[in-house]
Order: structure tokens, then sequence, then C-alpha cells
């Protein structure tokens, strides 16, 4: 993770992966059925990034609890918005507790919820863990994801248990799951360039090193937590209503070594970093999955072995970090060039 | 023909060029000073004659062969051994154990023995607290361990960063006095320090660092006036 | 009840083994391999495949393909990365273990492999009218065995030495000699013998062995080495313990609640975490240096 971002404000910088976003929402999101689908999961996923990108890219401390707050989120917006006879009756055996099964609100309202009941949890869960630095705030964070994991997992009066909860309505629009992650990524750049960004980057811990926070790295810390909080929620919300489920099972290990991915692969420094990570880790393994399935890619048919597709993604990510480990962007944020006058 | 031979060596951090043109000759049993103020990149010289760091140019001669960008842990094993600033001993390891650390260094493990009862000779206290945590010495003591820890290697080069560093003056004679033995058994000695007058009546010559380069070279004959010299030059006496 | 107290201190003395492996590992590169699980992993695929010849070679067979793969992560990732920020390092790690968790499932299969290793060891018998599993005993006789000869090997021999210089200070270890290349290959290699060493007593317990074999385990080392002291082999050695007999005496205690025996642990580890942020055995220069 290479020192850098950017701090100030520039309409080059915001627009520059915004454009980029609507052009791919746009070309690749439109091009079939299930590109759509993939798109808008990249969407989710973007979002999700982009809320590691303003903790840990800015505070260089590694983070393996966000899964919690994606997970939370996704739970908090699909049961309140899956219909009350699936509540009711699907899920396991009808142990739900009784108040969960009745509220049905809109899923905007939902998607609001989920973040705010994510940043809560940021808060108070921050309050301790924002203590910590280094190897012991990486452990202390995977605690609160193995928490919150074990506890949904088994408790059915909560939740589904660790069955999936079906019949979450879709937002089945392209355009509105991109209106999200703009609004994201306006979020998390005004952040960065803030002077809680700032800050968060001046002291920044590369080396692990542990010694004890001083009282304003604990508050900026803590700020960027809760909001990157929130913005997970949010991304684990949107999540349940791209896929129409909510299962414990998507927020665990895998989803966090593959959020993380995507950030470091990108580049941690930067909101162009999180983009093309989200992107290139998606496009490669929807490419390789197409291998697998022996579909033309591009016109072109090559067909790998059928599991090949996980071991080239992470050997990929694995060489990325050999090769260049500020990422691919090394801490850049893309610019749109400037139009230069014809005289 | 000369021992070490360093040739406009160029060393730094990253893109920062710290030492940029630094020759000076060692013949064999001799000594040099280095000095220069605090910052201007004594320690990152030695670090980059030792291996700790890699050169960027110039090259050096230890013996006959090129030893510029050669690991620490090899060079040592051709008899060219660093004490480094701040002395850097394993504070949670034994006194023993710590000498016993500076015997990895020795190209043949033949001679051993002699070496570590030599050194305990030229170091009796260390003997003394053998089994006691070296964190537990007083500062005095682990520079000589540190010191004695290096001498187990029987290098034929000496490199010393600042071994006066935080000592109290008496201490300090108490260590030169050992130098100047080490250097009457024939090892070649070179002695970093920020104060002139500590080296300059000690060593055979001194070179003056300043900006990445040599300044001037002093020899002991005119070590007398070259201390209104430097005083001149760093601007205290300290 | 005598049982529990034995299933307690063998699977603290099991996470103690994996948590040296791990503890020796980060010390000499301030690297958190989580890959170590993989290493498990196919020692314990090397066991039950290799189950029909005699015990004593198809050990002998594990640690070799063992220390074979531990030596073939460092040579192939590791080493390029040395220096680099250990968050990175981290990272990487975990893509090395994803890595190898689809390669043994495109070599052994997704479904669990299984063979009866060293049924000897099976069954129970009865001391004092009281009956205890042969398993728990010989897992905690193992323990002790290997516990003492790591102890031995890194208190009194030269690598040893070594091996406690570099954690401490790598940079002056190597000024005085200590070769950098072979060192982390040897702390690589021992991380190899330990990790077979923890599969052989977790395939005598469990011998289903799936490509995410060796993965609960570590994690939960990991959070061991971090709770005891990181800086330390000691307290590396000791949060694995402490874990170990925490999570199986939760097991025991919780009863009906045991499904969230992992919880408790965690919001244990937190606490311990809270209190002293360098783990357990840390004095307060370790905590600014690690
Ligand atoms: N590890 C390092 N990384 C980057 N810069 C360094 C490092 N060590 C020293 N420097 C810089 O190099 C310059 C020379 O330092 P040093 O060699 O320690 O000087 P001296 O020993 O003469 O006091 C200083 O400006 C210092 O800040
Ligand atoms: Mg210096």
């Amino acid at each position: 993770m290479k020192h850098g971002g950017v701090t100030k404000f520039s309409i080059q910088n915001l627009l520059g992966p915004i454009i980029v976003l609507i052009l791919l929402t746009h070309f690749v999101g439109g091009a079939s059925t299930s590109l759509q689908l993939v798109t808008q999961m990249a969407l989710c996923l973007f979002v999700m990034v982009l809320a590691l990108q303003v903790f840990v890219g800015n505070s260089g401390v590694l983070s393996f609890g966000h899964g919690a707050f994606a997970l939370i989120g996704s739970y908090v917006s699909a049961i309140l918005t899956a219909p009350v006879n699936i509540k009711d009756n699907a899920l396991s055996m009808n142990q739900l507790w009784e108040p969960l099964v009745s509220p049905q609100v809109n899923i905007y309202v939902a998607l609001v919820i989920s973040a705010a009941v994510s940043g809560l949890i940021a808060a108070i869960t921050g309050i301790f863990l924002m203590r910590l630095n280094g190897l012991a705030a990486g452990i202390a964070t995977f605690a609160l994801l193995g928490v919150a994991y074990n506890v949904f997992f088994n408790n059915k009066k909560i939740g589904p248990g660790s069955q999936a909860l079906p019949g979450v309505p879709l937002i089945d629009n392209n355009w509105i799951l991109l209106l999200l992650a703009v609004l994201s990524l306006i979020l998390v750049y005004f952040i960065n360039i803030s002077r809680i960004g700032r800050t968060l980057r001046a002291t920044r811990e590369d080396a692990m090193a542990a010694p004890a926070l001083g009282i304003s790295i604990f508050k900026v810390r803590l700020i960027a937590f809760i909001i990157s909080g929130a913005v997970a929620g949010l991304s684990g919300g949107m999540y349940s209503h791209v896929a129409g489920t909510f299962q414990v099972q998507d927020y665990y290990l895998e989803f966090t070594f593959i959020t993380l991915s995507m950030l470091i692969v990108g580049g941690s420094a930067s909101i162009w970093g999180a983009l093309v990570g989200t992107f290139l880790i998606t496009a490669v393994g929807q490419v390789l999955l197409m291998m697998e399935q022996d579909l033309p890619v591009f016109g072109i048919q090559v067909q790998i072995p059928l599991g090949s597709r996980a071991v080239i993604i992470a050997l990929t990510f694995v060489a990325v970090l050999l090769w260049r480990s500020g990422g691919i962007t090394n801490g850049k944020e893309f610019r749109i060039p400037k139009l230069k006058k014809i005289s | 023909m000369a021992l070490l031979e360093v040739t406009n060596l160029v060393a730094g951090y990253g893109k920062v060029e710290v030492i940029s043109d630094v020759s000076f000759t060692l013949e064999p049993g001799k000594s040099i000073g280095i000095v220069g103020p605090n910052g201007v990149g004594k320690s990152t010289l030695l670090q980059a004659i030792a291996g700790g760091i890699a050169p960027k140019g110039g090259t050096i001669t230890f013996d006959g062969k090129n030893i510029a960008g050669k690991k620490p842990e090899d060079i040592v094993r051709l008899g060219l051994s660093l004490v480094p600033e701040g002395r850097q001993i394993f504070s949670g390891l034994t006194v023993r154990e710590n000498l016993s650390l500076g015997l990895t260094g020795r190209r043949n493990k033949k001679g051993a023995n002699e070496a570590i009862l030599k050194v305990r000779e030229l170091f009796p206290v260390l003997l003394t607290h053998e089994n006691h945590q070296a964190g537990m010495l007083s500062g005095g003591q682990q520079q000589q361990l540190a010191i004695a820890r290096a001498l187990i290697s029987e290098p034929k080069v000496l490199l010393l960063d600042e071994p006066s560093l935080g000592l109290a003056p008496t201490v300090i004679t108490d260590v030169f006095d050992r130098l100047k033995e080490i250097i009457e058994m024939g090892t070649a000695v070179v002695i970093v320090e920020q104060r002139a007058n500590l080296v300059t009546s000690f060593a055979e010559k001194t070179i003056v660092i300043r900006d990445g380069k040599v300044q001037s070279t002093l020899t002991s004959a005119d070590a007398a006036n070259s201390e209104s010299l430097q005083r001149s030059y760093f601007g205290a006496g300290e | 009840m005598v049982q529990s107290i034995l299933d307690a201190i063998s699977l603290g003395g099991l996470y103690s083994l994996a948590a040296l492996g791990l503890g020796l590992v980060f010390g000499v590169m301030r690297l958190v391999n989580f890959a170590h699980a993989e290493l498990i992993t196919i020692a314990a695929y090397t066991l039950v495949l290799t189950a029909q010849f005699p015990l004593a070679v198809s050990l002998l067979f594990t640690v070799i393909v063992t220390v074979f793969v531990a030596l073939l992560m460092e040579f192939s990732v590791y080493r390029r990365l040395r220096g680099v920020n250990p968050a990175i390092m981290l990272i990487a790690s975990f893509g090395l273990s994803t890595v190898l968790q689809r390669v043994y499932e495109l070599m052994f299969g997704a479904l669990p492999r299984s063979a009866v290793v060293a049924p000897f060891l099976r069954g129970d018998f009865k001391v004092a009218g009281l009956s205890i599993t042969i398993s728990s005993i010989i897992t905690i006789v193992l323990t002790i065995v290997i516990l003492l000869a790591m102890g031995y090997l890194i208190e009194k021999t030269s690598l040893g030495l070594q091996l406690r210089a570099a954690s401490a200070d790598f940079k002056t270890a190597r000024l005085l000699g200590v070769r950098s290349n072979r060192l982390i290959s040897a702390a690589f290699g021992l991380s190899g013998v330990l990790a077979a060493c923890v599969a052989l007593i977790l395939v005598i317990q469990n011998p289903q062995i799936s490509p995410y074999y060796g993965l609960n385990i570590t994690i939960l080392s990991l959070v061991g080495i971090v709770i005891g002291g990181i800086a330390s082999l000691r307290g590396a050695a000791l949060g694995g313990f402490i874990v170990g007999v925490v999570l199986s005496s939760l097991n025991t205690l919780l009863g009906n609640g045991r499904v969230y025996a992992y919880s408790w642990l965690f919001i244990l580890v937190l606490v311990i975490l809270l209190v002293r942020p360098g783990g357990l055995l840390s004095k307060g220069s370790e905590l600014e240096r690690v």
C-alpha cells in the first residue's frame, strides 16, 4: 500500500471514475441478461470495495471485519422487505421471532436502514476495535466477523440460520444500482480529500507497528470506520436485492478475501484503484467462467478445465502483488484528460 | 595493496542520494576516522560497505574482491565486520548467546575457541556477566559486548559506528583504549564519530564528510591544529 | 470430567503446535502465513493416501511432502515479497491459500478423502473406573514430546539461537553472519514439520480430509499467537494453548449453547486484546517493536 491519495478537490478526479462506471453499466450491463446480472453484482461489490478503501486504504489498518457489516446490511434489508408469508412459512420451520415476521418496508427505506444499522454497529464496535493497531487490529476485526457469522449461522430466531432467505424483492434496474454506487463514490471521495482522510493517511501504519494511539488518531479512525461500516452495510443491502436472497455464507472468508483482493489488486490508495480492482477481477472471473463452460469469449473458444477458474483468479492476484505491491494503479487517481483546444 | 578501497561510492535510500562520492583507502592493520555532522551520511556509508544497504554506484574492493552489493552475511565471512550505531545487541539474549552469534560470521569453525578466549581476555567484564541478559548491562558494557561480538569472527577490518554514543567520558576512554589494543593486534579499523577530536588523535588519518563527499583529509600529524579546525567546521566543540 | 480436562489439554497442545509453526515464520519475516492451513491439509491428505503403508513410512513421506510444499511457498512467492509491507504479505498468503485449496480440490476432489490411520490409537481404556480415549492420551504425549524437541531446538542449538536473534532484529543478525535465505528456509521447513505433526494428531481424531481441512485450526491458532504475544515463540505457543483449552472447555460447559462457543471465544479474544494489545506475554518494549 503506497502512500498517496489525492488531497485537493478536482472535478476531473471525481468525474473520471463516474464516467467509467456509467460506460461500464451502459455497455456491459446492457449487453445481455447474464452480463446484466454480472454488472449488477459488480456494482454491489464495488460499493463494498469503496467501503474498504475509505478505511483500509486511508488508515493502512487491515480490516477483516467488514464482511460483518455487509452481512448485517444484507440481513436487515432482506428481513425488512421479504414477503410476510415467506418469513412466516419457508423459514427454518417457523422459528423466526414474531416481531421480525410482520415488518414490511419499501426497498429504499430498507437500504437506508441497513446502512444506518451497520454504521451503528461499526460505531459501537469501533469504540473498542479502533484502539488497536497492526496485527491485533486485524485479528480483532476478524473476531467481529467471526461473532457475526457464528451468531447468524446458528440463530434461527433472528434469521434463516444456515439456510437462505428467499423472495427478497429485486432492484432490477442497472441505473438505480449505478446511482447508489455513484453516491457512495462521491461520499468516499469527499472523505478521502477531507481533513479526516488526510489525517488518516498521515498516521497510517504500514509497518504493522503498534505504538499507542493518540486520541485524535483514534477519533479520526473511528469516524472513518463508521462511514465505512455504513457503506459496507449499504453494499450488503444492495446485494440482497440483486441476488433476491440473503445467506450468511455469502459474507464469510471467501467474501472477505475476494473484496480485500479487489482493493489491493487495484491499489488501495485510490478510488480508481477500487474501481479497477473490482471490475478487473469480476471480468477475469466472468471470462474464465465462460471458458469453463466452453462458451465463446469475444468469438474465441478456449476451454479450461472445470474448477480451474478460482485457481487462475487467485494466481493472478498473487502475481499482481509480486509484480507491483502497490496494486495496478499504485495509488493514482484516474483523471479525465483535459480537452485541448484546437487552434 | 590496500586492504579496503572505496572508490566513488554512491549510497542512499529509495531515490534519495545521501552519499554521492566518497573514496578512501585503508591499509592492513591501520586505522581511519570518518567524521561529519549528524545526518551527513556516515552510518549510510558504513552500511553500504558492510552490505546493510546496496550501494548505488562506485566500487568497494576488500582484500582484492569487489564486495559492492554483496549480502552482509557474505561480507562478514570475508573478514569485514560492522559494529552498528547504537550497538544493536540482542537485549533479550544472554551475553554468552550474543557472543555465540558472532561465531556465525566465521569463515571456518576452526580456531573459534581461541577467538572466544582472546575476546574474553580483552573484555574481562563480559566474562562475569556471561549468563545475564545483555539488556541488563550498562551502556559501556553493551558497547564492549557489541565490539567483542564483532571480533569473534576475527575480521581483518572492523567498522565502528559512533562507539562513543551515549557513554560517559571515562567510559569512552576505556573503549578507545581497547580499540588501540585491537589495532595493535593487527585488525584494521574504520571508526565513525560525530566529534572530530575523538578520532583525529587516534586514527592515522581522518576524512571529513560534507554534502555527501569527502571534504578534507586530516592526518594525525595535524591533529592538534585540526581540532580548532573542526570546531570551525562543525560550529561547536561539545 | 477427567476426559473433558484431557480433551481440553490435548486441544490446547495441538493448537500450540500449529501456533508455533506460524510463529516461527512470523518471527523471521513478519509474515502471517495464512497458507499454513494448506500445509496441514497436504500433510493430512498424504497421511490418508499413504495409510496402506506402515505408519513410519507414511509419516516420513508426509514430512517430506509437507516440507517440500512449505519451501515451495517460500521460493515461489514469499522470497519475492520480502521486506514488503506485512499487510500485503498477509493478503498474498491469503491468495496462496486459496490457490492451494483449489489445487487440492482439482487433485483430490471436493469430497472428503478418508482412511483409517493408526487404528491402534482408536478406542478407549479404563483407569479407576473412568473411560478415557486413547487418542487424547496419545495427543498429549505426542504434543509434549514435540514441544520439548522444539524447545530444545530453539533454546539450545545454533539454529535456534539464530532464529531467536533474527526474530528480534534481522538486520543485525545478518551483519553478524546469519544467512538470511537459509534461515528463512529453515523456518519454513520447520513450520512444515510442525504442520505434519499437527496433521497426524488431527487425522487420528478425524480422518475425513477435504481441501479446507487445515483452515479452522489455522485461523484459531492465528488468533492464539496474537493474544499470546506474537513477539515471542513462547507467547505464540501459550496463546495457541489458551485458545485450544478455552474452546474445548466452552464446548463442554455450554451444553446446548455450544454452537456459540466461537462467539464467546472471539469475545474473550477481543477483551484480551483490549487489555493487552501486544499479547499476554508482551512487555512494554516489545509492544513498540512488533
Ligand atoms: N532507513 C532510512 N531510510 C531513509 N532515509 C534514511 C534512513 N536512514 C537514514 N536516512 C537519512 O539519510 C541521511 C543520513 O543518515 P545517517 O547515515 O544516519 O547519518 P549520520 O550517520 O551521518 O548521522 C539522513 O538524512 C537520514 O534522515
Ligand atoms: Mg549515524
